[in-house]
């Protein structure tokens, strides 16, 4: 089932280390990905796709490359969705 | 000599049966290597991109190679189409692993070894009767090897195909040059010809040369030379 949601990093980020990390993984899991709000402490993703596939993408995320460390993580929304038609918040990866 | 981009044997075909996987290397790249269930030869990464396993300590079911780890399972092309975790999850195609281009001539297995080229050139040799003698694996680095065996072989590989003929006491003995690391190589030799007559005590005396051969290698290119002079008979 496709769902569409919205996950919440805190943490201590190298922002573009991260957000790459993060294009690979949802480019590895066909998800669609968009970034909402981002500072050095919070990074905010919004992802649509298979509801498995999310679970996995945030496994990863919370995991994160060498050079960040991923406090704590969270999902504000989860919303189903019948197709793929998602468009990011603040522009697609 | 350094070796660029081309056509590798990484094993004897024979030793590489129907529904088993094996690794091994080429310059250090980890591979794995397996057949499905339909006879044919695959060459892929050795890391399952799950959790990084090995994928030839898989099993091979039908036309798939599952992973040891979690099971995934992964289709000819490397595309993953099953995860036991999630039976109902229709997985994408951008799981999968990285493969290589392989084909299998004069009884080995041969990988181009550079994956980015989409189309590599076709491997110029043709069919011929063989009888796989043996795989050797020699301490040395692959560069010196070739250069010891080339000065009593003749190269009959062309451009990017590692194959030579060596001379094993009167008989023409191929053998494929694989560069598994930095200071290993392994020989894949094959008798061609007719295997009613190379079957037998011809191919276990071509095996026995190439062991002394290997000893050779392994103890000095200046004994190469030497044995070469001498048709020296292994024991």
């Amino acid at each position: 089932m496709n769902q569409v949601a919205t996950l919440v990093f805190h943490g201590r980020f190298r922002v573009e280390s991260f957000l790459d990390f993060v294009r690979h993984r949802a480019d590895r899991l066909a998800l669609h990905a968009g970034i909402g709000t981002v500072t050095a402490d919070c990074i905010e993703v919004s992802v649509a796709g298979d509801e498995e596939l999310l679970d996995a993408f945030e496994l990863a995320c919370s995991l994160g490359p060498i050079d960040c460390i991923v406090l704590d993580h969270c999902r504000i929304r989860t919303i189903e969705s019948r197709a793929n038609a998602y468009v990011p918040r603040s522009g697609g990866l | 000599m350094s070796f660029g981009a081309g056509w590798y044997p990484v094993a004897l075909s024979n030793g590489l049966e129907t529904g088993r996987s094996a690794g091994t290397r080429l310059f250090d790249r980890e591979l794995c290597i397996w057949r499905d269930a339909n006879g044919m030869a695959h060459a892929w990464e050795d890391r399952c991109p799950h959790r990084g396993m090995r994928l030839s300590f898989g099993f091979v079911r039908g036309d798939r190679i599952a992973c040891l780890y979690h099971g995934w399972q992964y289709d000819t092309q490397g595309h993953c189409r099953f995860i036991p975790a999630h039976p109902d999850l229709d997985v994408p195609d951008t799981i999968g692993v990285a493969t290589y281009t392989c084909t299998e001539r004069l009884g080995m297995l041969w990988v181009y070894s550079d994956r980015e080229v989409e189309t590599p050139p076709d491997l110029p040799i043709g069919p011929r009767e063989i009888v796989p003698v043996r795989s050797l694996y020699v301490d040395c680095k692959p560069a010196a090897v070739m250069q010891a065996l080339a000065a009593r072989s003749k190269n009959i590989g062309s451009a990017g195909v590692t194959l030579l003929s060596l001379d094993a006491d009167g008989r023409d003995l191929l053998t494929g040059i694989q560069p598994y690391g930095e200071v290993k190589t392994a020989l894949h030799m094959v008798l061609p010809g007719d295997p009613g007559v190379n079957r037998g005590a011809v191919r276990h005396a071509a095996a026995a040369w190439a062991e002394g051969l290997r000893r050779c290698l392994e103890q000095g290119t200046e004994q190469i030379a030497e044995r070469a002079a001498t048709h020296e008979v292994a024991p």
